[in-house]
């Protein structure tokens, strides 16, 4: 799932200042889960932004709030119609996508981002978030016993561990664990070391080529909706 | 710009939200109530020490709570679900404290008349009594026919004053007479037609049942053998009768301990009672047992009489022990005797106490059935003489002086249907009530608080007299008694599924483990489990969980807007807001001068527990131009778990906020308060209040310094 992480009010309060209305879009998916963006922030986030202009003694934003179930499927964003009818920008607490996606659906409104979309991740207990998943896609995991290492190694290397490692921890820091140390450990388990002895060659990352598509269909006559 | 607190959001497709209807179930304690009272309610105002909120909560679902409060046989608390964990809930204590704290001597009762038809009762014991105040409040003239020259029936003439003091009684027929019901002491009505005649378009017949039933031995009509029923009603109408220096008592009900602890009472040095079964069979109620064994009554179990002799002024009494035999069709063992095991006593007095029938006139000509108690209709309390309704012990045989009370309640409705040729419709209510018992993980999750009890008399001053046994609780002793409830059906749930985004907040936040993903992934938070904490309500990042009640739901943005708008007018610098614990120390009133007393502008929102404030509750009240705000909670008093991390966790968030809008995080606090008499946070908030004064001082200098 997509993590992302509240931005800061000032630089929030700088983004907004041009504008009056302001309609504050959060996303009932991802952003929810984790806690950035979900009906709970927005109203939050409402609260504070009104609080801030009383502060600063320039009343001269409103604001309005609306949470989408998600804003990045475009049948979603047909209530924007009459939500974003009568504002000067939107606030989206959605995750990058979500920001492009709404700004694609209202070609003249800007729309601003109120959260740092942080990485794809999950929950470890409640309120911590961990990395686990760089969208690479060329997933390796079944070599690596099911721990990625390009997000959790430090150094993202492919055939590790480095010379850092020690007593399982990472040299960079000793509260992390070190991802080869894991991997060789659940291979163990599962009495697959001989995998450790494979080479993995670099990967070129030049030829991924961007911005990447994923196509699922095949051009034919008929099907869904146009 | 400002709007009101509680239409900030909106629904996503702008359609409004499913109606704010209530969705909590009805206790179990309220379900196995008679008269259905509203028992989770009135413990809650308890809790707060709001005593006539709660006096008024009981008020409105029992006519003569004072009654109650002292003699109920309370089955609430059997069926109370905090058995469970520790002990039930004393909920009867707590009714007392209510009625007495609250002041139910002074409420007055007036009716009016309305209606033409006049309705008789017959009989005044607390289904003639209970009839007669509905049937007023209805706006019937009635008139109330008693037998005896007191009113009350067994309240009266069969419950001791050291269990139910004669005032009680009194006040409550005062305001019966107030309310303008007729009264005729010293009548015995014999025929029915007669009432008829006179006028009355209807009669409710509560003649109790009054008649001692016999045991069936040898020798039962000698001199000094009484029923019990007679003896206790001798003994209340101010009669001495003499008894002896030995009395032995037959039965093993409520009737059998309360003449065996009023002989007591009269003197008699040696009160023996004697019980065809073991004591784990004894109908009679648990803490009457405890009482009567305490003052020195002694019980012999599995003894039965068989024949009664007078010889040399002595009253012989041969009895014979049993055993337990087979259980029979209803579950019960039988007592089957031992042979060869008679023996003989020698006493003055034998008062049998075996259970009683009712003794109907010949002349009423309504059909009677099993024990001589009369046939009604169930639903209607029709008899077969059409505008005769009957109900009480007279129809159910010896029971409870809140079964007489519902029956009345519900006479009085019918009749009224009745005069006014409505259809009687059943009471019929939607509301679901809560089952189920609380699982093993639930019951060890929640904090084991023992439960408090009133002060009883010490045993030795309690057989010289009448005098009540059982006193009122202390304020303190309430407060955290009434606490313990559980708060059966009113918790959590999750009421806009369609925004629930399975984040698992609420499986992670629930101190009591309670919600739980089931086959399909779908997040379930059971009722019968749930403690009402409400920290996932606060937690939910979509807003899909409500409470059940849609008065907590908007509770605290109420209380806030409330006081938020009447602070706005005050004067007293700096403006502080405090979000306050209605329980615990908050409850027994020992910090009611805490703000008042205070320099500066301290305004109290109160809520129902800390964890409920949500971020944007505390966030609020800067942008009112308060100063300040705290959250203080009950501290070690809480009865729920975890309370004090949720605040921490709120007010870390909302300080980050604060301190990026350019505000000090320290004008934003958590108190908690301490056990004794909250001088701790009476001097923290003092400290608070300077700390708030010099950072007002500071800002202003520095926009000062800035102009
Ligand atoms: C010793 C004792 C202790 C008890 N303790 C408790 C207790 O702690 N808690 C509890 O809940 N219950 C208790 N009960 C039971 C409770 O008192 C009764 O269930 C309740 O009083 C029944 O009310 P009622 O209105 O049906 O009849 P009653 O209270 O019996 O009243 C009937 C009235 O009708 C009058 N009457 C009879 N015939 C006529 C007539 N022909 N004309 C005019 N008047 C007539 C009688 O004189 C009497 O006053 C106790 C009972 C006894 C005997
Ligand atoms: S815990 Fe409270 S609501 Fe539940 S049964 Fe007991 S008194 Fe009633």
């Amino acid at each position: 799932m997509i993590v992302a992480e509240a931005k800061n009010l000032t630089e929030i309060g700088k983004t907004i200042a041009p504008y009056g209305r302001i309609l504050v879009l959060g996303c009932g998916t991802c952003v929810t889960v984790c806690g950035a963006g979900g009906e709970r922030e927005v109203a939050l986030l409402h609260d504070a932004l009104r609080l801030m202009d009383m502060k600063a003694g320039n009343g001269k934003h409103v604001f309005l709030e609306c949470t989408l179930k998600r804003q990045c499927d475009p049948e979603f964003l047909d209530v924007l119609e009459e939500k974003a009818a009568n504002v000067d920008a939107v606030l989206s607490l959605g995750c990058g996508i979500g920001v492009q996606a709404v700004a694609e659906r209202l070609p003249d409104l800007p729309v601003l981002p109120g959260v740092n979309t942080s990485f794809l991740g999950m929950a470890k207990e409640w309120g911590v978030w961990d990395e686990r998943c760089a969208a690479c896609g060329d997933c390796r995991l079944d070599e690596t016993a099911g721990i990625c290492p390009i997000t959790r190694c430090t150094k993202g290397i492919l055939n590790g561990p480095c010379a850092g490692t020690k007593n399982g921890r990472c040299e960079v820091s000793k509260e992390m664990d070190c991802a080869w140390v894991l991997i060789y450990q659940r291979l163990e388990n599962m009495r697959q070391l001989e995998t450790m002895r494979r080479y993995y060659p670099p990967r070129n990352f030049r030829a991924i080529p961007r911005p990447k598509r994923v196509l699922s269909k095949i051009n034919a006559a008929g099907g869904g909706h146009e | 710009m400002y709007s009101s607190l509680n239409s900030k959001s909106q629904d996503v497709n702008g359609a409004a939200r499913r109606p704010h209807t209530d969705h909590s179930f009805i206790p179990p304690c309220q379900a196995k109530c008679p008269l259905q009272m509203d028992i989770r309610e009135y413990v809650d105002l308890a809790a707060q020490g709001k005593v006539m909120e709660a006096l008024q909560v009981i008020r409105s679902g029992n006519p003569f709570p004072s009654i109650c409060a002292h003699v109920c046989t309370h089955p609430c608390e059997e069926a109370c679900r905090r058995t469970q964990v520790d002990s039930p809930v004393s909920i009867r204590a707590l009714k007392r404290f209510a009625v007495e704290f609250g002041g139910d001597r002074m409420v007055l009762a007036e009716a009016e008349t309305t209606r033409p038809e006049k309705v008789a009762i017959v009989g005044s014991g607390p289904g003639g009594l209970a009839c007669a105040y509905y049937l007023r409040k209805l706006g019937y003239p009635v008139t109330i026919f008693e037998a005896h020259a007191e009113m009350g029936g067994m309240l009266r003439v069969g419950i001791p004053q050291y269990r139910l003091p004669r005032a009680v009684v009194d006040t409550e027929v005062q305001r019966l007479i107030s309310m303008g019901a007729e009264i005729r002491t010293n009548t015995r009505v014999m025929s029915l037609d007669l009432l008829f005649d006179m006028g009355y378009k209807a009669v409710f017949v509560t003649i109790g049942a009054h008649q001692g039933l016999r045991m069936g031995i040898e020798g039962e009509e000698s001199p000094g053998v009484l029923d019990g029923a007679t003896l206790l009603r001798e003994v209340n109408l101010g009669l001495k009768p003499s008894l002896g220096q030995r009395v032995v008592v037959v039965g093993g009900g409520n009737v059998a301990i309360d003449a065996a602890r009023t002989a007591l009472r009269l003197g008699i040095p040696s009160v023996d009672i004697l019980y065809r079964r073991s004591r784990k069979e004894m109908p009679a109620d648990e803490t009457e047992i405890k009482e009567a064994l305490e003052e020195g009554v002694n019980i012999q179990y599995l003894v039965a009489p068989v024949n009664i002799k007078r010889a040399n002024g002595d009253l012989c009494v041969t009895c014979v022990r049993m055993e337990l035999g087979e259980p029979d069709a209803r579950g019960r063992r039988q007592p089957v005797p031992i042979e060869g095991s008679e023996f003989t006593m020698k006493v003055d007095t034998l008062v049998s106490a075996i259970g009683q029938a009712p003794q109907m006139p010949g002349g009423f000509g309504i059909r009677i059935g099993r024990g001589s108690t009369i046939q009604v209709d169930p639903l209607t309390l029709t008899t077969n003489r059409l505008g005769v309704f009957a109900g009480g012990d007279a129809v159910t045989g010896p029971a409870t002086v809140v079964e007489a009370l519902a029956a009345g309640r519900q006479a009085a409705h019918r009749i009224d249907d009745y005069l006014q040729h409505k259809y009687p419709r059943p009471v019929s209510t939607n509301q679901p009530v809560m089952t189920g018992e609380l699982d093993q993980q639930t019951i060890e999750l929640v904090r084991k608080i023992g439960r408090f009890e009133p002060l009883y008399l010490p045993v030795e001053d309690r057989t010289r007299d009448f005098k009540p046994v059982e006193s009122v609780f202390d304020w303190e002793s309430a407060v955290n008694e009434a606490r313990r409830c559980l708060r059966c059906g009113v918790g959590a749930e999750i009421l806009f599924q369609d925004k629930c985004a399975s984040c698992l907040n609420c499986v992670r936040v629930c101190p009591y483990h309670v919600p739980y993903i089931d086959m399909a992934g779908t997040i379930i938070i059971p009722p019968d489990q749930c403690q009402a904490c409400g920290i996932c309500v606060a937690e939910c990042p979509a807003r899909a969980i409500v409470m059940r009640k849609p008065r907590e739901r908007r509770h605290i943005a109420d209380e806030l807007d409330h006081i938020v708008k009447t602070a706005a007018q005050s004067k007293a610098r700096p403006l502080l807001i405090g979000f306050l614990c209605q329980y615990g120390l908050f409850g027994t009133g020992t910090l009611a001068g805490l703000w008042r007393s205070g320099k500066a502008g301290i305004w109290i929102v109160p809520v129902l527990c800390t964890s409920k404030v949500e971020a944007h509750h505390m966030l609020r009240p800067f942008e009112m131009g308060v100063e300040g705000v705290f959250v203080a909670g009950c501290g070690e008093q809480c009865s729920r778990e975890n309370t004090d991390h949720w605040v921490q966790q709120r007010i870390h968030k909302v300080r980050k906020l604060l301190a990026q809008i350019g505000i000090e995080p320290e004008r934003l606090q958590a108190f908690v308060s301490d056990k004794n008499d909250g001088r701790r946070l009476r001097e923290e908030l003092e400290r608070f209040t300077e700390q708030v004064s010099s950072l007002c001082l500071a800002s202003i200098l520095k926009q000062e310094v800035r102009n």
